[in-house]
């Protein structure tokens, strides 16, 4: 045996062997496209089988087992044509066109070859060129049209499908002009042609795993930040774009089952929760049933849906259920506008990508349990943080009011006519208000850090409000310097809450500015914030301090030893206020010594046509921001 | 009867104030300074029979107050008056005679400060 024949038994074989491999992949799973596949490589077999039988029974080369191998190969070409309209779509008039056409060639070469051998040679290479080659560059359209694993096979059939017509039309011209010898070259182009069918249309498992790689690659790449992101609806809107990104679909969908009700609640286009009972749509089913679903035409699977189906241009839909051992989480669905090429894939990328869902879900819930508990342990060392200030900061004033009422007593006890002591009385009443004062900032304190501080936040001219806080300070005698801009700033404010942050400030620039300075507070406007400065010009504060003063319970280290009626709760809470408003505050050094703390809000200059003023849409909702951080 | 002198070192004035008057009207003779440099000061007009010493001051501390006190020679005993949960700790640290933890009433002071100034034989 020469190495020609030997390469063309191997190629002979593996035809064969595809043969068997496709159909029966169509008995176990019938589709259009498989028995399609089956035409075409059972034409080929045929082909095969039919010259080794008359090479072994020593047949002659009689005319009509000539007709007969021109008749098998002429269908080749249609089987494809028919192909190309499974994966994509061929324009309607082509496939009956074909079929009659398919039917003419092979009739003519069976009828006439002996006649006119000439004729029916070309006829039929420019079936195979003309129909054939469309086909393969169809194959190679479809092919750069999908993507991941669907791509690579398309790419093999239409290496394979060009292989095949260029080896066909060479073995014609060899046999035509007996000048040139193309034997070698036909026998070759077989072999590749085979070779890449074979890969396309029944790649081993150890090529489709090497293909799946990046796509899941992509896919946990893209999710799994996910298992710890806050917001459970963006987390699932994200699980569902990566896997439809894996998928090279037009969506997917994560259905999550709910504790104790027969629902599945979905994310909707607007973000917000929707809920399904658990049977509904082509998931609910595949959930209800805990199976895979394949909806080839969901809007024939699910009639009382087509509209949904047709309106999210779902035609095909395939679902499976997303379980942890035993607990069912949920179902994941895949939506495409055409059909599946290789149901088998993309049914071993669903249920990949469902089981990896179900590990992002599971995760997410451990991530989120971790964080639950690390906020009881947080809450748990803040209230002995609490207890131990105040403690401390408690003590002295109380040591005051203690020591002054007992005074009063022994005075009385000794002598109930003697004349009160106003100064004593007058020390017994300022600490008894500084106790107040101590309280109720650390309640305040950890109101704010339970999360429990509503904010009650409507729109507000932030001028009235340093207007107003100016005010106050008037009447104690203390005249602080405003600025102010000539428009109304308005924002989103708890105004109260707000007065207490200014209020914060300005009784820190008074204690810690310098004597017979007063405290300076200007308000102006920011690219749609607004910013509120109060400046004073004493001691500063240490540059690698100015982001810690605005933790709880720090104190500068520069005042900390002086005479102070804080708790070191005063900026912290101010802090705390003013990220609840979306704003954020800090301190800068002051030209010529001295601190500058600013916040800055979002605010704006409303228009003055409409007198009806109304909050724009992106900024949070009331008190959504504080709940978020506890 | 009594003629003790006592020096209230601390940087709070209402506590100055309230200390004297409990000691005042207990018949003790009192001088008051706002940080131990003050302290210090005061101790060259005349020297006290007692220091009541808070630890935490500015400018100069209860412990920095304390090691001058002895480096001089002084053997005036002290008695630590502080809020902080170890003021048994920092009276030993500072050799001191007695402690009262604030919050103190009327009855500690006056029992730690007689103790200190009348040591029972």
């Amino acid at each position: 045996m020469t190495a020609l024949e030997l390469i063309s038994l191997v190629t002979q074989l593996l035809f064969v062997g595809l043969f068997v491999a496709v159909l029966l992949a169509a008995l176990t799973r019938p589709s259009r496209a498989a028995w399609d596949t089956v035409l075409l490589f059972g034409s080929i077999a045929a082909v095969v089988a039919v010259t080794r039988f008359a090479a072994l029974l020593r047949l002659p080369d009689a005319p009509w087992l000539t007709g007969l191998v021109l008749l098998g190969l002429s269908v080749a070409p249609y089987a494809m044509i028919r192909l190309v309209d499974d994966f994509s779509r061929v324009p309607r008039w082509l496939l009956p066109v074909g079929a009659v056409a398919f039917l003419g060639v092979g009739i003519l070469g069976f009828a006439a070859f002996t006649t006119a051998p000439i004729l029916v040679e070309v006829v039929t290479i420019a079936w195979f060129l003309g129909v054939g080659g469309y086909s393969a560059y169809a194959f190679a359209q479809a092919a750069s049209n999908s993507r991941g694993i669907t791509r690579s096979r398309m790419t093999a059939v239409a290496i394979g499908a060009l292989v095949f017509i260029g080896t066909i039309v060479m073995a014609f011209v060899d046999a035509l002009a007996a000048a040139v010898s193309l034997e070698a070259l036909t026998q070759l182009g077989a072999l590749v042609a085979v070779i890449a069918f074979f890969i396309g249309f029944a790649p081993p498992a150890w090529i489709r795993r090497a293909w799946r790689e990046p796509d899941l690659r992509r896919f946990l790449e893209r999710s799994i930040h996910l298992a710890t992101l806050g917001d459970e609806r963006r987390a699932l809107v994200e699980i569902q774009q990566a896997a439809a990104v894996a998928f090279g679909a037009s969506g997917a969908s994560i259905g999550l089952a709910v504790e104790g009700r027969p629902v599945l609640r979905y994310v909707n286009a607007a973000g917000d929760w929707v809920e399904y009972p658990d049977d509904a749509f082509i998931a609910g089913q595949a959930f209800r049933e805990q199976r895979r679903i394949v909806a080839m035409d969901a809007g024939q699977v699910d009639p009382d849906h087509a509209d949904v189906y047709r309106s999210s241009s779902a035609t095909t839909v395939i679902a499976a259920p997303v379980t942890s051992e035993e607990r069912r989480i949920g179902v994941l669905s895949i939506y495409a506008d055409r059909a599946p090429i290789f149901v088998e894939d993309d049914l071993w990328l669903l249920e990949l990508l469902a089981d990896h869902t179900a590990v992002l879900l599971e995760s997410r819930k451990i991530a989120t349990a971790e964080s639950r508990l690390r906020a009881r342990e947080d809450s748990a060392r803040l209230k002995e943080e609490f207890l131990s200030a105040a403690a401390h900061d408690l003590r002295t004033p109380l040591t005051v009011v203690l020591g002054q009422a007992e005074l009063l007593e022994r005075r009385l006890e000794r002598n109930p006519t003697a004349p009160v002591d106003p100064a004593g009385v007058m020390r017994l009443a300022r600490e008894a208000r500084r106790l107040r004062d101590l309280v109720s900032e650390l309640l305040d304190a950890q109101r704010l850090e339970e999360g429990a501080a509503v904010m009650d936040r409507n729109p507000a001219d932030l001028r009235s409000i340093v207007e107003s806080v100016r005010h106050r300070y008037h009447d104690q005698g203390i005249d602080l310097k405003t600025t102010l801009p000539g428009e109304p700033l308005v924002g989103s404010i708890d105004v109260p809450r707000f007065e207490q942050v200014l209020d914060n400030l300005v009784e820190n620039a008074l204690k810690y500015g310098s004597d017979g300075v007063l405290p300076e507070v200007h308000l102006d406007q920011h690219d749609g914030e607004a910013r509120l400065s109060v400046v004073d010009r004493g001691m500063g504060v240490p540059e690698d301090e100015v982001d810690r003063i605005f933790d709880r319970f720090y104190r500068a280290t520069n005042v900390q030893s002086i005479t102070d009626t804080g708790i070191g709760l005063g900026l912290y809470i101010c802090r705390r206020i003013v990220e609840a408003h979306g704003g954020r505050i800090w301190v800068e050094p002051t030209p010529g010594g001295g601190s500058t703390f600013v916040v800055s809000i979002p605010a704006e200059v409303p228009v003055p046509e409409t007198d009806q003023w109304s909050a724009p849409a992106a900024w949070p909702v009331a008190g959504s921001e504080a709940a978020a951080d506890a | 009867m009594r003629d003790v002198r006592v020096l209230i070192v601390d940087d709070e004035p209402d506590i100055r104030a309230t200390v004297s008057a409990m000691l005042e009207i207990e018949g003790y003779e009192v001088a008051e300074a706002a940080n131990g440099a003050d302290a210090l000061h005061a101790l060259e007009d005349r020297l006290p029979d007692v220091i009541l010493l808070d630890m935490r001051m500015p400018v100069l501390d209860g412990w920095g107050f304390a090691a001058e006190l002895r480096r001089r020679g002084h053997r005036t005993p002290i008695v630590v008056m502080t809020a902080a949960r170890d003021a048994a700790h920092w009276a030993a640290e500072i050799a001191a005679a007695a402690f009262v933890a604030k919050p103190f009433g009327f009855d500690d002071l006056i029992e730690a400060v007689e103790q200190v100034a009348h040591p029972p034989a």
